[in-house]
């Protein structure tokens, strides 16, 4: 075990050590390095305002993503299971569908306003197409033999969608979940940038105005590398906690 | 319950319009009570026999009635157990042996503790008390096919169809719930209080223990090729299958498919 931990970390340490030295031979007073990020990392996580802005971005990707995935997997159900739901709905999806999140932006803001709002609908926009698509997916793939072994016992329709077709597509709608809430926390970043911009630094707030501050504002480039560390390990994180709370929740799956 | 099949044709029509007949004029009367056994190479149309009386599948011609009506799609009146089980893996046992009465008409009225005496007093009956919290997928193949069988008996269906219940189980297993299921089915009691069962087997003397009638099948395209009445009395056990009459209608149907069964095995 320690032996590969010392394994694991010795190309990430040797890496650092590298940067740290070039940084200090080739770099000017700007240059980021690793001693510094350490020490500013140290400071805004003391000070707490690294902490409030990532739980200000994680409350809207929470929120952005529990709207996402409430109308995505019924939706995705019904267009598995339902032909001309699909027939319908489905040039629609593929027409928004390659419109990327940010594109959205001038929309949202006009709209909702340069706050929560825009930055929660943009998430929710982002995460929604591949938990729908794989809802879609999922439903359409469910045991063909099950539903009719619903069938013989009276069950159909709205039940039959809830007791056995969701159930059943769960695996495939995990999958969609999972990308979904990555999805949805690089959207928040992009967003909170841009909102940032919009509001001129103000109130907005979010790991994502933090980082536009320290590029527009104050040019400290250490900050901006803590922060875009901290958004690497929330992902992280974020994907454990889904897996792990998935696995929970389909306690059928063998692993 | 009564069924009634009516020169009833089948043909699958794939995508691309290729035709499989599958199965071509068969009249059978299913009676109030009946145990009714069919017997049949792979690939004779039994199972769509039985689904088309389940609802599942339309005949293409001829019709089948249900204690004189029509039947237009699957009803709680009539229960299948299906070949591949078709239980639900997210489920434990006990959950599937809920299932129809959970979320099926057949469970309205009954509350949530009258639904787990049921679905506890199904599971004892065959044998899976101990297994009530397990998954699917932690189970036997036999196991599996109790479970099945469980969450068919459960919601009390009137007529039974059962797709080669017993055909996972071992010997001794095999014959155990073959004495369980006639004595589920009422052997013991009156005709009256009996239900119609469908039932579908590769074993011969299974058929032959259990049926009242044996409808002997052929195929390509499927047909009935005999039907053969069993009078061995009632209630039937371990004696039964020593009976010299057993033995000799046994030996009767093995005549009957043993040419078909010859040439699947060696083609
Ligand atoms: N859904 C289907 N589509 C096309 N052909 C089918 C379908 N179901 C069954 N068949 C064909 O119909 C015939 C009878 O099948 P089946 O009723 O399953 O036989 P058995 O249960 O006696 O083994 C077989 O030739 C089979 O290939
Ligand atoms: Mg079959």
């Amino acid at each position: 075990m320690n032996a590969r931990l010392l394994r694991m970390a010795t190309l990430p340490v040797a890496l650092i050590a590298l940067w740290e030295a070039l940084g200090r031979a080739l770099g000017g007073p700007r240059t980021p390095l690793p001693s510094k990020v350490a020490g500013e990392a140290a400071l805004l996580i003391m000070s707490g305002d690294l902490p409030a802005a990532l739980a200000q971005s994680l409350g809207r990707v929470f929120s952005g993503f529990a709207i996402a995935a409430a109308i995505a997997i019924p939706l995705g159900i019904a267009m598995g299971r339902l032909r001309a739901v699909e027939r319908n709905l489905d040039p629609v999806i593929e027409s928004f569908r390659p419109v990327a999140a940010i594109a959205m932006l001038p929309l949202a803001i006009l709209w909702l306003g340069a706050g929560s709002g825009a930055a929660v609908m943009l998430v929710a926009y982002a995460a929604f197409f591949p938990i729908l698509i794989h809802a879609v997916a999922g439903a359409k793939g469910v045991d063909a033999n099950l539903a009719r072994a619903a069938a013989t016992m009276g069950v159909s329709g709205a039940t039959l969608a809830r007791s056995v077709i969701m159930p059943a597509a769960m695996p495939q709608i995990a999958v969609g979940l999972r990308i979904g809430l990555a999805v949805a926390w690089t959207a928040i970043v992009a967003a909170e940038l841009a909102v940032g911009a919009k509001a001129g630094g103000g109130a907005s707030g979010g790991v994502g105005q933090m980082m536009f501050a320290y590029y527009a504002y104050s040019i400290e480039l250490n900050r901006i590398i803590v922060c875009m560390i901290a958004v690497g390990l929330v992902s992280l994180a974020l994907d454990r906690l889904m897996r792990f709370a998935l696995a929970r929740a389909m306690p059928w799956i063998e692993t | 319950m009564t069924i009634d099949l009516q020169s009833v044709r089948k043909e699958f029509v794939a995508r691309d319009g290729a035709r499989t007949p599958a199965v071509e004029d068969v009249s059978l009367t299913l009676g109030e009570g009946e145990f009714v056994v069919i017997v049949g190479p792979s690939g004779c149309g039994k199972t769509t026999v039985l689904n088309m009386i389940a609802g599942l599948e339309r005949p293409t011609a001829g019709a089948i009635l249900a204690d004189g009506r029509p039947v237009t799609g699957p009803g709680v009146d009539r229960g299948v157990m299906f070949q591949d089980y078709a239980l639900f893996p997210w489920r434990t046992v006990a959950e599937n042996v809920a299932f129809p009465l959970r979320f099926g008409p057949a469970g309205a009225g009954l509350s949530g503790a009258a639904i787990g005496d049921r679905v506890d007093a199904t599971l004892t009956l065959v044998g899976l008390a101990a297994a009530r919290d397990k998954y699917p997928h932690q189970l036997s193949g036999g196991m599996r096919q109790r479970v099945a069988l469980a969450r068919l008996l459960s919601y009390e269906p009137k007529v039974l169809l059962m797709d080669e219940p017993l055909a996972a189980l071992d010997a001794q297993t095999r014959t155990i719930l073959q004495d369980e299921l006639l004595r589920i089915w009422g052997q013991d009691g009156p005709a009256a209080s009996r239900r119609t069962v469908l039932f579908i087997t590769h074993a011969i003397d299974e058929a032959v223990f259990l049926a009242d009638r044996v409808v002997v099948m052929s195929s390509h395209p499927g047909r009935v090729r005999e039907i053969v009445p069993v009078d061995l009395p009632r209630p039937r056990n371990d004696a039964t299958r020593a009976d010299p009459d057993f033995q000799r209608i046994a030996q009767h149907i093995w005549s009957l498919i043993k040419n078909e069964a010859y040439r699947a095995a060696t083609s």
